[in-house]
């Protein structure tokens, strides 16, 4: 009995301490949040990669620590793809020249997989200190944001994301370095679903390519498709509003007085004049060297049927020939053939030499094209079916 | 008789040894001495460790960073020959959750990636001290490792970083 009633009471004094230590904590976190200011910046740019470089440029100059900003922006028609993505794989690449209204391919600097956006998706950035960064503190300012201004309600439980009634809203990305980070999130508010889907492959239907694919295709729906009155100006202002009324470290609302003491919204034109070494900054990310050339290496291995009538009268008889191509920084590093014996003993050289001349050019069918042109008129059928072959490779990709 | 042939053998090998055997405990010695100075791995406030072993320096990520990041699916390590100032950014690291970049905690010439890790990028979940290393550098300034932690302060540290 009397050993019970110890046992309680030291069980109650190590949850008496654990409250203390929690308060304590908490009071610590407290001092440390009254410094910070939270500003709202909204871009004036539609530009994918104007709006890319404003993101990187904030994230390689600003300092963060007394000073919480969230970004919002919305693009013209554009694919973005992680910084470690493949282009050829991860988009329908070959579609992509044919859409209607153009859309531009970009890469970012941060993780994830491809997204579709136009001016029907709200981009908001996060920025933090890399110590202070919490996904799901921004998470659940878009919810709240949503919930206050168009009374739906979004689940923010799981890490990937935003969900209405088990369809996915946004795309997350995230980038941290030394000092500095930011959390991307993309909301699909009003945005082209048609298009969306033309551009960005549903898994499974890839050509057998080895480089990393991170993007995964779970349904995913508009808000407007909950609220009709959903739009991306209403919700730039009450996403805006909502983190500003937060407190930057808890998620605790202060409410329109909290929102006052903060910088409040800043309409931002991102010019050179502006962020010094902007101009700089979208250059790069709009140069094929890095939407392509950034590409980690991979190889794309695609089997053909030769013709019977090629196989030396053997006409009943058929074979494959196949075709690996490794590609490196976005140019073409090798290509091996494995055709069938017949095709070889006809006097095919094993060694395809006339693709030598292939190797190091962009990983296109502009380049193929180029070579066919001048080999045409040397070109038997034989040849000619194995360069089809290999042209198709590169259309596929 | 083949008994003694032997045993004279044996005395005569050891005999011819013995140079040689005093020589590999001098190595040992004084490879002791250096594991003595720095026995452990050294770690950075980024969560970076650094072994040295001699004037080469192999790099990785803690334990805590690893669990911190989460899966990861690519890594892209600094290529051999390059050289890097401590603080530089000198790759990157995409998880599930985040690509965040990788910093040399020293200065030095890249003298080996892990191409391992680049193949399978998850060795740095399973395996951040051992398999899971990143780059080897040749170090070009010691004095950069005295204001690294041991492994005990590291320890400490995270605990204040566990606090926020």
């Amino acid at each position: 009995m009397k050993m019970a009633f110890v046992q309680t009471s030291c069980k109650r004094m190590a949850c008496l301490l654990k409250c203390l230590n929690v308060r304590q904590l908490s009071n610590a976190s407290l001092s440390q949040e009254k410094h910070i200011k939270k500003s709202v910046f909204i871009s004036q740019s539609s530009d994918i990669y104007t709006n890319l470089a404003l993101e990187e440029w904030l994230y390689q100059n600003f300092d963060f620590k007394h000073h919480h900003i969230l970004l919002l922006w919305k693009n013209d028609p554009s694919i973005v793809i992680g910084k470690h993505q493949n282009p050829w794989t991860e988009t329908r690449f070959s579609d992509l020249q044919n859409v209607e209204n153009e859309v531009s391919l970009a890469r970012r600097s941060s993780n994830g997989g491809a997204v579709y956006q136009d001016n029907g998706s709200l981009n908001m950035s996060f920025f933090s200190t890399r110590d202070q960064h919490d996904p799901k503190y921004n998470m659940e300012i878009i919810a709240r944001s949503i919930f206050r201004e168009l009374n739906c309600s979004v689940k923010t439980g799981r890490e990937d994301g935003l969900f209405l009634r088990s369809k996915k809203i946004s795309n997350e990305a995230v980038k941290l370095g030394k000092e500095n980070c930011y959390h991307n999130m993309s909301l699909m508010v009003a945005s082209n679903k048609v298009t969306r889907n033309m551009v960005i492959p549903k898994h499974g239907n890839a050509p057998n390519i080895g480089a990393i694919g991170t993007s995964t295709s779970p349904k995913m729906m508009n808000v407007c498709e909950e609220n009709p009155t959903a739009s991306v100006s209403c919700l730039t202002k009450a996403v805006g509003w909502e983190f500003l009324r937060t407190r930057a470290l808890n998620l605790v609302d202060g409410g329109m007085e909290l929102a006052h003491q903060q910088k409040g919204f800043h309409l931002i034109n991102p010019t050179d004049k502006w962020f010094p070494g902007l101009n700089e900054i979208r250059n790069r990310f709009s140069s094929w060297d890095w939407c392509y050339g950034a590409t980690p290496k991979f190889d794309i291995t695609q089997s053909f049927t030769v013709p019977g009538p090629l196989l030396h009268g053997n006409a009943g008889a058929s074979s494959t020939l196949n075709v690996t191509m490794t590609v490196e920084n976005g140019l073409i590093a090798e290509i091996a053939l494995h055709m069938p014996f017949e095709l070889n003993s006809l006097g095919f050289m094993g060694d395809p030499k006339i693709f030598h001349t292939l190797k190091g050019k962009r990983f296109s069918v502009q380049a193929f094209e180029d070579l066919e042109y001048s080999l045409d008129s040397l070109l038997d059928d034989k040849h000619r079916f194995v360069t089809e072959c290999v042209k198709q490779v590169m259309t596929c990709a | 008789m083949s008994v003694v042939a032997r045993a004279l053998c044996s005395s005569s090998r050891r005999f011819l040894q013995g140079p040689h055997a005093i020589q590999k405990k001098a190595n040992c010695r004084s490879i002791q001495t250096t594991l003595q100075v720095y026995a452990d791995r050294l770690f950075t406030e980024k969560h970076e460790w650094v072994l040295v072993d001699g004037k080469v320096g192999t790099i990785g990520i803690s334990d805590y960073a690893q669990e911190a990041l989460g899966d990861v699916v690519y890594a892209q390590l600094p290529d051999v020959g390059t050289e890097l100032k401590q603080k530089d950014e000198c790759g990157a690291l995409e998880s599930v959750k985040a690509a965040s970049e990788i910093y040399s905690p020293v200065s030095g010439k890249v003298l080996e990636k892990n191409e391992a890790v680049e193949e399978t990028p998850s060795l740095i979940n399973s395996s951040c001290y051992d398999k899971g290393w990143l780059f080897k550098l040749e170090l070009s300034n010691d004095s950069e490792l005295q204001d690294l932690m041991n492994e005990s302060k590291y320890k400490e540290y995270l605990k204040t970083q566990e606090s926020h």
